[in-house]
């Protein structure tokens, strides 16, 4: 079955213009300043397997109004930063774009997990030139937005291994120990934040 | 090393603070246990010497008021031979340790000495200050997240977190935290004055360090 409905060609086609978005707002920065606001970026519309996975897990129907509507995530986007305030800069930027309306915030920066896992999440809603699930046209599209540093990247990405791809001995030691690093590489994430700030300063 | 001194017999305070600052310790010297309360509470000390007998607040006195404002400087008594309650009291009431009147010169000296050389070895390890914690063991910074702190960062977080509302001045700061280290200049003092406000900044701690560079420094609770 597909869970997109014959919806899933026209969720790539808003992934794309997405993506193209961040791509020439990062590439007018650069222009304008000379840093580059992210260090790569990502993009996916999540399988048809995570999906139903997801609608089983949360109880809700197999049907594309769950996919779309119910979960917000079915557009994701990351977009990996050098240094903290670039993630905090994105997220102004965004909010600035009159086409695009934030639903959600949720800061796990200065907010962390118990896990140690940081980084910043946003739900945005959108209107493109196509149908949607309940018929509007335009309709409207939702996009999950993570920023996050690349300490933050790197991090995220061992959790996920140690939680989806391994059978571990003493996962409690491996959690603890994978905290501490979290809070090592928040630590460099911040003193680099500090020393670029410093730097900056003396000019 | 810093200390502060407490003795009301003028010709022994004199002679004592001669000869402490002869071998280029700091020497702040008070007369009466009242104003050691007050200078301990403004600032820093590596030991506090107090007579036990003293006029307007003695010595026990002074220690206990010490103590209760979460002080941890290291303390020696000096203490009359007879008077073997007191010295009990005194060790009891939080006192490191003491010195019977007389004493010689050069006793007292050793013991600054021997003080002085495992200076590093009296810090607690877990020390608090409104929403923060420091483990200085694990090198971790706790409020409402948790940050890690490197080598320097701990030393100059505990140093500040032992002497909090205390102004401490880049010198003094400098001098405690990278003493004996070469290839270092005060400057050092702010860039890691920056790291912590920082680190405190990212777990979201209502504590401050507040001043200003090439100034000194107080950590407040907001």
């Amino acid at each position: 079955m597909d869970i997109y409905g014959g919806y899933r060609p026209t969720l790539e086609n808003i992934l794309d213009q997405v993506l193209n978005r961040f791509k020439e707002v990062n590439q007018l920065y650069q222009d304008q300043t000379g840093d580059r606001l992210y260090e790569h970026l990502i993009g996916r519309v999540k399988t048809e397997d995570s999906m139903t996975e997801k609608c089983q897990r949360k109880n809700l129907p197999l049907s594309p109004y769950s996919a779309l509507k119910k979960n917000r995530d079915s557009i994701g986007i990351r977009v990996v930063c050098n240094f903290i305030d670039d993630i905090y800069t994105w997220i102004d930027l965004i909010d600035s774009w009159t086409s695009t309306k934030i639903i959600t915030k949720k800061d796990y920066i200065t907010n962390a997990k118990p896990n140690g896992y940081r980084s910043y999440h946003l739900i945005l809603e959108e209107t493109f030139p196509y149908q949607d699930i309940e018929g509007n046209n335009p309709g409207k599209y939702y996009i999950e937005v993570q920023l996050r540093t690349i300490a933050m990247d790197t991090w995220a990405s061992l959790e996920h291994e140690m939680k989806y791809k391994h059978q571990i001995k003493n996962p409690e030691m491996m959690g603890n120990e994978l905290k501490r690093v979290a809070d090592e590489l928040a630590s460099c994430d911040v003193s680099m934040q500090t020393i670029r700030k410093l730097i900056r300063e003396e000019d | 090393m810093k200390i502060l001194i407490a003795e009301d017999e003028p010709q022994l305070s004199k002679v004592l603070v001669a000869a402490m600052t002869h071998v280029n310790y700091d020497v702040d010297a008070v007369y009466n246990g009242k104003e050691a309360v007050e200078l301990a509470g403004k600032n820093s000390y590596d030991i506090i010497i107090l007579d036990i007998m003293m006029p307007v607040m003695d010595g026990i006195t002074a220690l206990k008021k010490i103590r209760a404002s979460g002080d941890k400087t290291y303390i020696l008594m000096l203490t009359a031979k007879a008077e073997v309650d007191d010295r009990v009291t005194g060790l009891d009431s939080g006192a490191d340790d003491y010195l019977t009147k007389p004493f010689s010169l050069k006793e007292l000296l050793a013991r600054l000495r021997s003080k002085e050389r495992r200076e590093d070895d009296f810090t607690p390890t877990e020390l608090e200050f409104g929403d923060l914690s420091l483990n200085t063991e694990e090198q971790e910074l706790i409020s409402h997240n948790s940050i890690r702190l490197n080598n320097k960062e701990t030393q100059l977080m505990n140093y500040l977190m032992l002497n909090k509302d205390k102004s401490l001045s880049t010198e003094d700061i400098f001098n405690h935290v990278w003493k004996n280290e070469d290839n270092v200049n005060s400057d050092i003092v702010w860039i890691y004055i920056s790291y912590l406000r920082s680190k405190l900044e990212s777990i979201q701690s209502k504590v401050q360090i507040i001043g200003e560079k090439g100034g000194s420094f107080t950590i407040i609770d907001r």
